[in-house]
């Protein structure tokens, strides 16, 4: 080597240190000063500082003459002029927006709020909210049926579909959907509505390896006269899945979803080593449901949203979020590709990435995070909501190509959580642009499921994904405490092992953990209102803070309760073995989780092995080494629980 | 060949270009971006793959401004191979300073035209490749051939702890008895080179790619059939080759190539594309003809791209090939290597029935691995169970050529991997199935081996002496 290149090493040497010292001295020193300030997906806390619109969903009006925009951050409806997309009015909504339809009428619009758990009843003549109805936990997706009769609502944390009373909004039941339930569809002819839940639903069966089988989920079938369910489309090896949408004869109908790979050692995502993104095609068009991928051999359609189908059912549209990017199908090859071809016993295409290009159209670039599209009546403007762009794409569908950007009123600066929320969005950072953080942490959240991580070795120390919510005063990270900071966790780790490619700049991590580290825990439904407590929550926060067992002998401080799940987070962030440890375990010790919100995070326990809460302590707590526990009642243990689900 | 041949037929070429250029000159086009482009009195396109010489008679890398073309250097013998860096600034060309020396690795500054001999070592090293993140890549001459190694380029920091392979000294990317060249870098880091197929053992030209530190090698598609060669990446993802007396290109959505409707002529393989989407490439119109640098308009869409080859530059009597544009470009992403501090690497297979060339029908009992020493010699290093579900979980010898070979319960060979490829060192890698091809996705399940066993079945220690059953059984 040369002396003028040494003399170059050594100097970029030093710049390089440099900079990455500042950066870190950025982290620390921007930590406190964004304290408490986030615009998740998950949810949002107004801090008086720059509110973004966030476009989520966008509807048409029967008309088409105005455009709808449900703006989740700013927790408004915009309407615009669907022609001049002029601004006509903002209607303040309530608290994190995420599903809004029309009334059959079109006189009424409906909007879920998902933090005040609330429906908001906006009259589309005067453009102001006529009521707003408390609903069900975490209301998000709604539909009316045609005539006009019963609003039906899916609730993403009890997993069902509220069936209300179209005029006084009284429910008159609940019907049992998916896990996680958040999108509907109505059928155009108005006798079925069609749901989905962005979580898979628990393994039914005790195996030993329930953590270990493929996530299952389902489309819910809902006759709406009788509001009753008829039919659950099963969508085996999918976990994740969001819009519908339906033919207008009906014929065919079609879900966006997410197909983990979460049984095989994630040693590369090559050859769809982590994700599939595939639809699930159903209706009298296809027969049998079956599923087909929208990837391709080097490049992934990372996280399907949105769906649209043309009115002359020529062209399908799905929105990307991670992808950034629409893509655009040709249905009449589709069809034919669906029929022409075997279908394999499974029903699914999802291994073929060769299948997509027999029916790919096009794909077309758009802004960070699109979501939510709406189709004009006669097909030729696609109007896509860029969620962390605050803009609306509207493509012209003959060319294929974007013919002009809306964008919406609000700050015109991008702060440091916005970049960090797109990184933590978008896919271009992983090999190929297969997986986002949002991959696995679904709006923020989490997917449900047990990863099999290659460093560890193959199949050795199988991990449940964990929610982010309100993590930033709880390191160290990672099941078993590795990764001391979130830098450390979302840094080099990341980029190694999960994007397997060139991950974001220093400045960059910077911006996504604090993004992160801005996760709140969102509003917890299990807590009675003023802080008032229920007599089983009461009795079980007694036997959670216990020092001496049912036979008066001492607890052992280290086995309490209290003692580990300690402090605001329910955890003393320190390391112990309680039992858990399986012969594919490495180790047994274990990070004490947080116990924020537990109540929706299951499974449990490191590994996911116990599929609720109860089973902790009678299946895999023989010995007492998680807590003193083998001495309560049934009872006893209920009341437990139930004060564990209001941290 | 010796230093005396090597000057003998270098000195000509040295001596008879440099009045050539910019005198004798053609072409039909005023304005043409910038470009490097190597000339050659003789140039034979996959001569290398077969053990001969491309530039028998010498070569030269010319500047080529505003459609007139000068030596790019002076004071060498021979220079070929320009690679241009992603920021349009410097220049990685193979060089020879006298015409006895081996070709090695140097680095032109564009702006003051300082030139720094980049690596130093023993035989021919050429066809350059900057890589990100201050790395770069060549061919190396070896006793097996030519194979593929990587260093640092000398100018930025290493960033160890974010990529192991970035570590001092050269780091060989091919492991197999058989040349390898690289022909390009992929946007996505993976490096993309021509070698003969079956790997390591094949007469044909065929397209590969492996990572940066050496890990993931495989078939860039598994339509095997004519020789491919020459890839190179366009804006779009697509990697467009030489097939035959045509160009063909491999695009994300088709598993096999797709055939370019191209004009009529040999190409040479190696285009550049502008930053108006145009191809410059090298062509000539065959039977004896020489190769020159023409410019083309293609298109993937219902309109045919332009008929005609316009011509940028031609020079009597000489091959012009392998133009590179003088323009900044995106650099590829960097590739950060997992690779584990082990001597040895774990393979596991998910469904080893499964084949591009036809799954196999009669479920295999075992698996034997084979890996063929320094001599070439073949060793069977033992044998592992498959599973019910086709599933296999080894512990292989790194950075040596292997293959496996598919037995029933009698011991007798039901496939054998056509072809040799390597594991690296600390690498675990998972194989869909027994050469699926890159359009077959793993399945969502947990291979049957793993709910058995978390431990690879130990082959690093096996038999050392040739596998005579192998030699027998044939291919």
């Amino acid at each position: 080597m040369s002396r003028r290149c040494m003399s170059d090493s050594a100097h970029c040497g030093a710049i390089f240190a440099l900079a990455c010292g500042a950066a870190l001295l950025f982290v620390v020193a921007m930590w406190p000063a964004v304290h408490g300030v986030v615009h998740a997906e998950a949810g949002a806390v107004k801090d008086g500082s720059a509110d973004y619109a966030s476009p989520l969903e966008l509807l048409l009006s029967p008309d088409g003459t105005r455009l709808y925009v449900l703006c989740q951050q700013s927790e408004e409806v915009r309407v615009l002029d669907a022609a001049t997309y002029a601004p006509i009015e903002s209607i303040t909504v309530g608290r994190v927006p995420r599903g809004m339809a029309l009334s059959a009428s079109g006189d009424r619009l409906f909007v879920t709020n998902t933090w005040d758990d609330t429906l908001s009843i906006v009259n589309t003549r005067t453009l102001a909210v006529d009521a707003t109805w408390q609903v069900g936990a975490e209301p998000s997706g709604v539909v009316e049926d045609r005539e006009g009769t019963r609003v039906f609502v899916a609730n993403r944390i009890s997993g069902d579909i509220a069936v209300l009373d179209a005029q006084t909004g009284a429910e008159e039941k609940r019907l049992l959907a998916g896990r996680g339930a958040s999108y509907l569809a109505l059928s155009p002819d108005g006798r079925r509505i069609y749901a989905t839940h962005i979580y898979p639903n628990p393994a039914p069966l005790r195996t030993g390896l329930e953590n270990r089988t493929p996530p299952a989920s389902e489309i819910t079938v809902i006759n709406t006269q009788r509001a009753e369910v008829v039919d659950r489309i099963p969508l085996p090896s999918i976990a994740g899945v969001f819009h519908l949408a339906l033919s207008a004869d009906g014929r065919l109908g079609m879900v966006a979803e997410f197909h983990p790979k979460n049984l095989v050692p994630l040693a590369h995502l090559e050859h769809g080593g982590g994700f599939a993104y595939t639809l699930t095609l159903f209706g009298a068009d296809v027969g049998k449901p079956v599923e087909i991928p929208l990837d391709e051999m080097e490049r992934y359609a990372s996280q399907p949203f949105g769906v649209a189908i043309a009115p002359d059912k020529s062209r399908l549209y799905v929105t990307l979020a991670g992808s950034e990017a629409v893509l655009v199908i040709d249905i009449p090859r589709l069809l034919h590709f669906v029929h022409a071809r075997p279908r394999p016993a499974s029903g699914s295409f999802a291994e073929d990435l060769a299948a997509s290009g027999k029916y790919f159209a096009a794909r077309i670039p758009v802004g960070h995070n699109p979501r939510g599209l709406a189709l004009s009546s006669d097909g030729r403007r696609l109007f896509v909501a860029n969620r962390l762009d605050d803009t609306i794409s509207v493509i012209d569908t003959r060319a294929n190509r974007v013919a002009s950007t809306i964008a919406l009123a609000g700050p015109k600066t991008v702060s440091t959580l916005r970049r960090g929320e797109q990184t933590f969005y978008s896919a271009r950072y992983s090999f190929q642009g297969q997986i986002s953080c949002s991959s696995c942490h679904i709006d923020s959240t989490f997917d449900g499921l047990q990863w099999d991580l290659e460093p560890d070795g193959f199949g050795i120390d199988i991990v449940d994904n964990k929610m982010l919510e309100d993590i930033k005063d709880i390191a160290p990270y990672k099941w078993n405490g590795g990764n001391p900071n979130l830098p450390t966790e979302c840094g080099p780790r990341t980029e190694k092992y999960f994007w397997r490619s060139e991950n974001y700049d220093n400045l960059q991590l910077t911006d996504l953990v604090l993004y992160i580290r801005s996760l709140p825990a969102r509003p917890n439904r299990s807590r009675l209102p003023g802080n008032e407590t229920t007599p089983a929550q009461e009795r079980g926060e007694a036997i959670f803070q216990r020092t001496v067992d049912r036979f008066g002998k001492p607890i052992p401080e280290t086995n309490r309760c209290s003692y580990c799940h300690s402090g605001p987070h329910g955890t003393n962030q320190k390391l112990f073995d309680v039992g858990t440890r399986k012969p594919t375990d490495s180790g047994g010790l274990l990070k004490t989780p947080q116990l924020t919100n537990i109540a929706l995070t299951g499974p449990y326990l490191h590994d996911g092995s116990a599929r609720t809460l109860e089973e902790i302590w009678t299946i895999y707590n023989p010995e007492d080494k998680h807590g003193r526990t083998n001495d309560l009642t049934k009872d006893e243990l209920n009341d437990l629980i139930e004060y564990l689900r209001t941290r | 060949m010796n230093l005396l041949g090597r000057a003998l037929v270098v000195m000509p070429v040295a001596i008879t270009l440099l009045p050539l250029c910019g005198l004798s000159s053609h072409s039909d086009r005023n304005t043409c971006p910038d470009f490097i482009v190597t000339a050659a009195p003789v140039y034979t396109p996959l001569a290398e793959l077969q053990g001969q010489e491309r530039f028998p008679n010498g070569a030269q890398l010319l500047l080529v401004h505003e459609g007139k073309a000068e030596p790019l250097v002076q004071g060498f013998a021979a220079t070929a191979d320009a690679d241009v860096s992603f920021d349009g600034k410097l220049v990685l060309f193979a060089g020879k300073k006298s015409a006895s020396d081996p070709w090695q690795i140097w680095e032109l500054t564009l702006q003051d035209r300082y030139v720094r001999k980049v690596i130093e070592t023993a035989g021919d090293t050429e066809r350059p490749l900057y890589l990100p993140s201050g790395r770069l890549l060549w061919a190396q001459r070896t006793a097996y051939g030519f194979q593929i190694e990587s260093a640092d380029d000398g100018h930025l920091p290493r960033q160890v702890f974010l990529n192991p392979t970035a570590g001092p000294g050269i780091l060989p990317l091919t492991y197999v008895h058989a040349s390898a060249f690289p022909t390009d870098v992929l946007a996505d880091g993976r490096i993309l080179f021509e070698s003969n197929f079956p790997l390591g053992e094949g007469s044909t030209p065929e397209l590969y790619t492996v990572y940066a530190d050496g890990s993931g090698v495989e078939s860039y598609r598994c339509d095997h059939g004519r020789g491919r060669w020459g890839g190179t990446q366009l804006a779009s993802g697509d990697v467009v080759f030489t097939h035959g007396a045509s160009l063909a290109r491999f695009t994300s959505p088709l598993a096999q190539e797709d055939p370019i409707e191209a004009p009529a002529a040999e190409y040479a393989g190696g285009i550049a594309e502008t930053a108006s989407g145009e191809w410059l490439l090298s062509a000539r119109a065959g039977g004896g003809a020489h190769y020159a640098i023409r410019l083309w308009s293609p298109s993937f869409t219902s309109k045919p791209g332009a008929a005609k080859l316009e011509t940028v530059l031609a020079i009597t009597g000489i091959d012009l090939v392998e133009p590179a544009l003088i323009t900044p470009r995106t650099r590829p992403n960097r590739h950060p290597s997992g690779l584990h501090p082990w001597d040895y690497a774990n393979l596991l297979a998910l469904d080893a029935r499964l084949s591009h060339e036809g799954d196999v029908i009669t479920p295999p009992a075992s698996v034997r691995l084979e890996v063929q020493n320094e001599r070439g010699v073949v060793a069977a290093m033992g044998t592992a169970s498959v599973e019910r579900d086709g599933s296999f979980f080894v512990k292989v010898p790194a950075d040596a050529p292997i293959r496996f070979v598919l037995l029933d319960e009698k011991g007798s060979v039901l496939r054998r991997e056509k072809g040799w490829f390597w594991i690296r060192k600390g690498e675990q890698r998972i194989c869909v199935g027994c050469h699926t091809g890159p359009e077959r996705a793993s399945e969502n399940r947990v291979p049957a081996v793993l709910l058995r066993t978390t431990v690879a079945v130990d082959l690093t220690a096996g038999a050392t002496r040739p596998n005579a059953n192998a030699a027998a059984e044939g291919n």
